[in-house]
């Protein structure tokens, strides 16, 4: 329940409140700190968004978000040591071997960054966002919070415009070609606490990269709100991978706010792993605004006992000869339950343009629910559209076949499951991705 | 002294699990080891029921009399269990697994057939695989498919043998493997079933079939003729081209 003080706006609590991101602003320079006040202020006068509204309508706020009862978690300068790293982080971390460079955030303060020497020395620059404050301000000023996730998106982003206490900055440079992703291990451990981060991935003309966000927690006994904002530029002609492999323990609440930029025959592709958290939303606007873009927008999730996932997507048409392919399949089970709603926009004059949307579930129990909503609108007349939701069940003429090979049913059950979900790997087969999501699920359908 | 039969069916009587009417209504059959059966019927005679009965699946209930399978009853036993003692089902219509690759299935398989705490040896397996395949002469590629997925009537039923191959059942129940194959995969199947059989002669054969055509390759020991869910004759060979011209009216019991 989020009680708010009568006389405040919604939303602001003896935590999160003007003061706090004055705090936080203090020894910025002043644009940001404008920034950051004017984002708190289109927070404070932005309600918090009811059931009323389409695309909260499964997802009830005022029951799975206890605003009031979480604490900032300040900035502070850490460590990263593999030594004293949690074993979950560490084993995380021990399958991503082979990349072009890694970066740590704990709780929410950038902690270790390594990039390849070779990558450096061609102008990549991977660092933490509040260092690129300092080092890098023009390109800050220019591209965070303005143009992908501003204030003005909603409510939550700009609480986290006004309240992000650090983040990552990924800046490839023109014809930068990177034959391994860019690794992310995130680790939260702390409680009871509001966390704010940004993820911003600037690939310039002809770059190639694949990027690969990982973050995890142990299960918490009190909620612990998540927020990140992930911007992602693809310059004229860039390849850009975005991949969030979501592995958050029970009590948090992940809120992932998402946007990307495809300018002229870029493409930028985005895949969206959901396994933990209680509640899980994930908001993902692809904007095709060049002419020859191209986004494959996968995205999977496996929920059981009472874990709620929400994803929100739209599909942004602007430029002639797009196209867009999108991908969400889940398996849900105990009393899981899953929401998708997905919006296809085809402006006007964005002609030849292809868009697709797809939504599969399979629910693993008689209590899990899924429900979709797909939608298109459509502008241009010139277009191949076309969008489509299933929610099923285990067939039983599946576990039959499969059975009478001699596999016991959880076998059975487990290679259809991860049959099902493989499509989704099979799309975007990034270096250890998949291995490492297929071993999860599989652990968990063995348990 | 005569041996335990492989399977004996008796006095079978079954129905759709949630439904009424009765599809079997006292079939009786046995199987001595290493021997090649056929029923031959119309459609809707009850030959796909009494396979899936045998191989176990939910979806039938039978009412009345036995299955046993070398002396065991194993109406209450799961299907992969009567899987792992040696029964196997080459389905009419083999469902499609999306995602799942025929490597994959069968590795799975052969390692649930292991006993616990075996492991299955993963470069023997790669080999009796790929050795299967040519004895079916199929392309090895074909084991990276997703099992049934966008394959061809020919190419399921050429999956279904192939997975016999595999596994090495003891008895093994082809329900119309027939149907859908042209006339050189129909040459390719009944070679392959004919070279498993050699390789192990006490292997037993169940086919079901519409048509002579597979008879003319694999030699019957036995022949019967299924109709309105009993068995109503058997005969040897020769009943089986009987069948051939004079078709199944003899035998349409009055309603
Ligand atoms: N799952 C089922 N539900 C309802 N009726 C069924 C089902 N399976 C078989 N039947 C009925 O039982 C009869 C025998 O079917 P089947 O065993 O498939 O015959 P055959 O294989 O000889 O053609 C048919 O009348 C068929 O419609
Ligand atoms: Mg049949």
């Amino acid at each position: 329940m989020s009680v708010t003080t009568p006389g405040l706006a919604e939303g602001v609590t003896e935590q999160i409140n003007r003061e706090a991101v004055e705090a936080l602003a203090a020894e910025e320079p002043g644009w940001l700190r404008e920034r950051r006040l004017e984002a708190w202020s289109v927070y404070e006068s932005t309600p918090i968004p009811s059931k009323k509204l389409e695309e909260w309508r499964y997802t009830d706020l005022s029951k799975k978000l206890s605003l009031d009862e979480l604490s900032l978690l300040p900035w502070a300068e850490r460590q990263f040591s593999e030594a004293n790293a949690p074993s979950e982080l560490r084993s995380a971390m021990a399958s991503d071997r082979a990349a072009s460079g890694h970066l740590v955030e704990l709780d929410g303060s950038v902690a270790r960054v390594d990039l390849q020497d070779e990558l450096a020395s061609k102008g990549v620059l991977l660092t933490s966002i509040r260092s690129a404050v300092q080092s890098h301000p023009d390109l800050v000023e220019e591209l965070l919070a303005t143009e992908a996730v501003p204030a003005e998106s909603g409510k939550f982003q700009a609480l986290n415009a006004a309240l992000w206490t650090d983040g990552i900055l990924l800046h490839v440079p023109r014809g930068v070609r990177m034959e391994l992703p860019i690794r992310v291990s995130r680790w939260i451990s702390e409680a009871g606490r509001a966390l704010f981060s940004r993820t911003l991935i600037v690939a310039d003309e002809g770059s190639r990269v694949s990027f690969v966000d990982e973050v995890l927690s142990p299960d918490f006994t009190r909620q612990t709100f998540v927020s990140s904002a992930v911007e992602v530029f693809a310059r004229n002609g860039a390849q850009v991978q975005f991949v969030s492999l979501q592995r958050l323990g029970r009590g948090a609440f992940h809120l992932s706010q998402q946007r990307t930029l495809a300018d002229n025959d870029s493409t930028l592709d985005t895949l969206n792993v959901s396994l933990g958290g209680s509640v899980a939303r994930i908001d993902l606007n692809a904007e095709l605004r060049g002419a020859g873009a191209n986004s494959d927008m996968l995205g999977l999730y496996f929920g059981e006992e009472d874990q709620h996932f929400d994803h929100n997507t739209r599909q942004d048409h602007r430029a002639p000869h797009t196209k867009s392919d999108l991908l969400y399949k889940g398996a849900l089970d105990g009393r899981a339950r899953a929401v998708f709603r997905g919006i296809i926009k085809v402006h006007r004059g964005a002609q030849q343009t292809d868009a697709y949307q797809t939504n599969r579930n399979l629910l693993l129990s008689n209590e899990a629910r899924a429900d979709s909503l797909p939608n298109l609108e459509i502008e241009a007349d010139d277009v191949r559209c076309s969008h489509g939701a299933t929610v099923g069940q285990l067939d039983q003429d599946h576990l039959f076949y499969l059975m009478s090979r001699g596999l016991p049913r959880a076998q059975a059950e487990r290679l259809v499951v991860m049959g099902f979900l493989g499509e989704v790997l099979s799309r975007l087969p990034l270096g250890g991705v998949v291995e490492k999501v297929s071993s999860i699920i599989e652990d968990r359908l063995r348990a | 002294m005569s041996e335990i039969p492989i399977l004996e069916v008796k006095n079978l009587h079954a129905k759709v699990a949630d439904e009424d009417t009765e599809i079997l209504r006292g079939v009786d059959l046995t199987l001595a080891k290493g021997e090649i059966h056929a029923i031959m019927g119309p459609n809707g005679s009850g030959k796909s029921t009494l396979a899936k009965i045998v191989a176990g699946h939910p979806a039938y209930e039978p009412t009345e009399g036995q299955v046993r399978y070398l002396g065991q009853d194993v109406l209450e036993l799961d299907p992969d269990e009567r899987a792992r003692l040696g029964i196997f089902l080459a389905f009419q219509y083999p469902v499609e697994i999306p995602g799942v690759s025929i490597a994959n299935f069968m590795r799975t398989a052969m390692q649930a057939h292991l006993d616990e705490g075996e492991e299955l040896d993963l470069f023997d397996f790669q080999d009796q695989l790929l050795e299967r395949m040519e004895l079916l002469d199929m392309d090895p590629s074909f084991a990276e498919r997703h099992v049934n997925d966008g394959f061809s009537g020919g190419e399921k039923k050429r999956n279904e043998i192939l997975q016999m191959a595999v596994l090495r059942p003891k008895l093994a129940v082809m329900d119309e493997t027939d149907s859908g194959l042209d006339i050189d995969a129909l040459q390719v199947v009944a070679n392959g079933v004919k070279k498993l059989h050699a390789e192990d002669p006490e292997m037993t054969v169940l086919i079901i079939t519409h048509y002579q055509r597979l008879l003319n390759y694999i030699q019957p020991d036995h022949v019967h003729v299924m109709v309105g869910g009993r068995i109503v004759r058997s005969g040897g060979p020769e009943l089986a081209e009987e069948l051939e011209t004079e078709g199944y009216e003899q035998f349409r019991a009055p309603a």
